[in-house]
């Protein structure tokens, strides 16, 4: 292991102060307020704490990381480039914006939207010139709520921030592409979208670096308010290499009559962390969250889901794919919490595990807490392994084994995969897939090693 | 003799207490002292006074469990741990039980019970085990059905060969508890091959103020044995809280089948706190058909260990919440062999600010193939106030895994309300019949006697309630 990172490169104080120089003062306090929360706060304990009890991180030594790039290394472009490829691939009209540690490395297609009134440009930026809009943001996250939420709140760099005004619909996408390389490097991505009211907007984070082992630390948050009507359409795709750890908080407040759908693909790291909630505070809400999660080597992939029902009459549907092959674990947990006023609430959690290899693991803790007493929620989890009926069905009609068990893998996530909200992103996160089904693991894209990000 | 007995109140039915009669009981609160004058007072061999000293030191140092319910409530330096309510143990004879007891009993129904020849009777009263009897014919066959304290004297050889292996005292702070205190209980062993085909019943009741109950009851089915027990409880409704503690233990060797039957209708002061845990052999089942309606705070989760290859586990629970209480009952089972299967039903209801949680656990172990589980959890909440929650968790480490769970939170139906009045049947009888068919699966794998008496509880329970 690295030496400890001193100074404002490490995860450190000075980091902070070095970050605060230059902000508004309500952001540098909540900065400090979120620094002085970590500082205080316990690491998560999987012998003590019931949300971590799956999941072990105490090999995570937050000290070895280095929140700055280093002066000397080859900044390529070759990540940045593979990262744009993908945009390209999936949704060429979209306004792209690449961030490493290094700052915006790229930022195009931006004049559609600002031509409709739409913002988009780095959270800085925003929070210097839209301080209030921001705040709104900043305000789905209580500074000190966890651990590692405060560590992102005290340490985030250049973000995204997206505002769409009351009865806009966003024409094009916004893809933000997080990316990372060296060795020890830790990021923090930040994607913030306030919603007017009636507004509407697509949304794509993308993660990634380096495919190979070297350690990386991501700890991310994408902070999202919906207004009345408005509507969101937010997709995510992990592809952090086999040595990243990440940590993530995905998280929609919805107003009246919004509807929030989530899309989310889980393919690198090697361990993940990932809180999604959906707070349905408005009546007639609605949240769709679908995620597609493969695991190989041994990864070890924790999703932990809040679907909270405050509006009356509101929905909520989260469905959750997980294919885990060799070694590889998948932990889920999930709570649908419905308070007492939140009448006709319809919530849903399913949560499907297809286990390919003898090591391989699932876990599935759907949890319901219901206050109300006029609803209807319920969940379903199950575990299985490849049908032999359908490899036989297929076999006997003359398709290889191989050929016929990414079939049946395919078919066991092609429900999810139709769930996307964006066609493009849905066929990307397809081909991803069915690359991990032939092998070729997609923690990662492959880029020269050398490179610091 | 005087017996007061209070009217039975449409709340609950055996809310009458007696004159505390008790003959000896210890001081209140716990110390070695307290565990060692138990011990010393049921003349017990060294081996258990220093089991149960040990089992002190594990519940003294254990924290209290915070993942569940709210035990805040529980004062144990305010709690007697033993009160023997009679001079002589264990009559063999209806007639040897004093009278105070025996009119107890009467109003809870046993010897209609005894009338209907039904396989054995135990009674436990208070820490004691003050009635019990068994037909002779099973006697003859070798079958051991007695209180605990007995099984510990005159079957020591069987007993400590099984005696807390299933739920080691250092399991959690209430077995601990319980392993250091208790008292009565039953002790079951059915010999290889033999059918014990009527039911083996135990009744417990509390009587006296600030008591805690610690029975523990432990049953062994030797290889292609039979077996089903069926336990009752009950307390008078006094006005501070009493606990109730139990460890029960089974043992299911090589193709036996044993059955458990619980309906748990203590009165709702009673902090019910459970630990039951089966060990299923090759081929072996074990069954929990376990019933709460009573208690202030329930926590029991009946577990099986599938140590054996085809080795079954089925449990049926059923939870009915009212005002103050909260059931936070479930199941676990555990599959270490291949070839085992598990399924578990859950049925329950809330109502007048009653709170149902289910939680249960499912972990199927990597050595463990060709496993099937399927879990199946379904609550009804019949007003506003009432709150249920399910909490399932499941581990899986074998690919070769066919695990369901599936669990729905909902209010009575209207159209099956609709459908019912519509008939002319009034609302209120509408619900409760909507009620009793929810329960029915549960209701159904009663013997006859407990399904009425499960049923008209229900019936008093539902009073007064509309959809």
């Amino acid at each position: 292991m690295a030496a400890t990172v001193e100074s404002a490169a490490g995860i450190t104080a000075a980091a902070v102060e070095a970050r605060a120089a230059g902000e508004p003062a309500w952001l540098a306090e909540r900065r400090r307020a979120a620094w002085e929360a970590f500082s205080t706060l316990p690491m998560p304990d999987h012998m003590r704490d019931e949300d971590w009890r799956r999941t072990d991180i105490s090999k995570l030594q937050l000290d070895d990381f280095s929140v700055e790039p280093p002066d000397t290394s080859v900044s390529g472009e070759a990540l940045i480039e593979a990262m744009r490829a993908r945009r390209d691939e999936a949704a060429p009209d979209s306004a792209f914006m690449a961030i490493t540690r290094r700052g915006v490395r790229a930022c195009d297609e931006m004049d559609m939207l600002t031509a409709q009134g739409v913002i988009v440009s780095t959270l800085e930026e925003a929070a210097r010139n839209h301080p209030e809009l921001v705040q709104r943001a900043f305000a789905a996250v209580r500074v000190g709520e966890s651990k590692l939420l405060a560590l992102w709140d005290a340490l985030w760099r250049t973000g995204v921030f997206v505002h769409v005004p009351r009865s806009v619909e966003a024409r094009v996408p916004v893809w933000a592409a997080y990316s990372v390389a060296g060795a020890n490097a830790a990021i923090f991505p930040a994607t913030l979208a306030v919603l007017d009211d009636n507004a509407s907007l697509t949304l794509v984070d993308a993660y990634a670096s380096p495919a190979g082992d070297a350690p990386v630390l991501s700890s991310a948050a994408a902070l999202m308010v919906l207004g009345d009507g408005a509507r969101l359409d937010y997709h995510h795709v992990q592809q952090w290499g086999a040595g990243a750890w990440h940590f993530a908080t995905h998280r929609a407040i919805l107003g009246r009559n919004a509807r929030f759908r989530m899309f989310g693909a889980t393919l690198g790291s090697r361990l993940q962390k990932v809180y999604w909630d959906a707070l349905l505070d408005g009546n007639g809400s609605e949240a769709l969250l679908t995620s597609v999660c493969f695991g190989d080597g041994t990864q070890h992939l924790d999703l932990q889901s809040l679907q909270r029902h405050r509006g009356e009459s509101a929905h909520s549907d989260l469905l959750h794919k997980v294919a885990v092959r060799d070694r590889a674990v998948s932990v889920y947990s999930g709570l649908i919490d419905v308070e007492k006023q939140a009448q006709h609430t319809d919530g849903y959690v399913q949560n499907r595990n297809l286990m390919l290899g003898d090591g391989a693991r699932a876990s599935g803790i759907p949890r319901l807490e219901i206050k109300a007493n006029d609803v209807r929620c319920s969940h379903g989890v199950t575990a299985g392994h490849l049908d032999d009926d359908q490899r036989f069905y297929l076999e006997s009609r003359g398709v290889p084994r191989a050929e016929a068990d990414r079939l049946i893998v395919r078919g066991f996530m092609q429900n999810a995969l139709d769930r996307a909200p964006h066609a493009g992103v849905r066929d990307l996160v397809a081909r991803l897939l069915d690359a991990e089904i032939h092998g070729e693991s997609q923690a990662g894209i492959e880029a020269p090693q050398d490179e610091a990000l | 003799m005087a017996v007061e007995a209070h009217e039975l109140t449409k709340d609950y039915k055996y809310g009458f207490h007696d004159v505390d009669v008790s003959v000896f009981r210890t001081e209140k609160g716990l110390s070695p002292e307290v565990v060692a004058a138990i011990s010393q007072h049921k003349n017990e061999p060294e081996w258990m006074l220093k089991f149960r000293l040990k089992a002190l030191q594990h519940f003294e140092k254990r924290a209290m469990p915070t993942w569940g319910a709210d035990l805040s409530g529980i004062d144990f330096n305010n709690i007697y741990y033993y009160v023997k309510p009679i001079e002589e143990q264990a009559g063999r004879d209806w007639d040897d039980v004093p009278e105070s007891i025996k009119q107890t009993f009467d109003k809870l129904g046993i010897p209609e019970a005894e009338r209907k020849f039904l396989a054995g009777v135990s009674a436990q009263y208070d820490s004691e085990v003050v009635y019990h009897n068994i037909r002779a014919d099973l006697e003859k066959l070798g079958v051991i059905f007695g209180d605990c304290d007995t099984g510990l004297r005159d079957h020591s050889e069987i007993f400590r060969k099984y005696f807390g292996t299933v739920i080691p005292p250092n399991d959690n702070k209430f077995a601990a508890l319980n392993s250091a205190v208790w008292s009565g209980g039953s002790f079951v062993y059915v010999p290889a091959g033999v059918r014990v085909d009527i039911p083996l019943q135990a009744y417990f009741r509390i009587n006296s103020d600030n008591m805690g109950q610690f029975e523990r009851t432990l049953i062994i089915a030797e290889e292609g044995s039979y077996v089903h027990y069926i336990e009752g409880c009950t307390a008078p409704t006094y006005s501070s809280d009493s606990l109730h503690s139990a460890v029960v233990e089974i043992i299911a060797h090589k193709n036996a089948h044993v059955r458990y039957t619980t309906i748990q209708n203590w009165s709702n002061n009673v902090y019910n706190l459970v630990t039951k845990r089966a060990i299923a052999y090759e081929g072996a089942t074990v069954e929990w058909i376990d019933g709460n309606l009573g208690s202030k705070i329930t926590m029991k989760y009946p577990a099986i260990y599938l140590m054996g290859e085809r080795a079954h586990g089925e449990v049926l629970s059923a939870a009915f919440a009212g005002e103050g209480q909260h059931q936070d009952a479930g199941a676990k089972c555990v599959h270490v062999a291949p070839h085992t299967t598990s399924n578990i039903v859950s049925r329950s209801i809330s109502k007048d600010g009653g709170r149902t949680s289910y939680r249960g656990h499912i972990k199927v172990y990597p050595k463990a193939h060709d496993v099937k589980v399927s879990v199946r959890c379904d609550a009804l909440l019949l007003d506003e106030a009432s709150q249920s929650d399910t909490y399932p968790y499941s581990d899986i480490e074998n690919s070769d895994v066919t695990f369901g769970h599936e669990a729905t939170v909902s209010k009575i139906g209207e159209d099956q309300i609709f459908y019912l009045t519509s008939r002319g049947i009034p609302e209120a009888e509408a619900t409760a019949l909507i009620v009793n068919g929810f329960f029915e699966p549960f209701v159904k794998e009663l013997p006859m006697e407990y399904a009425v008496e499960l049923n008209r509880l229900l019936a008093v329970q539902m009073e007064g309630s509309v959809g």
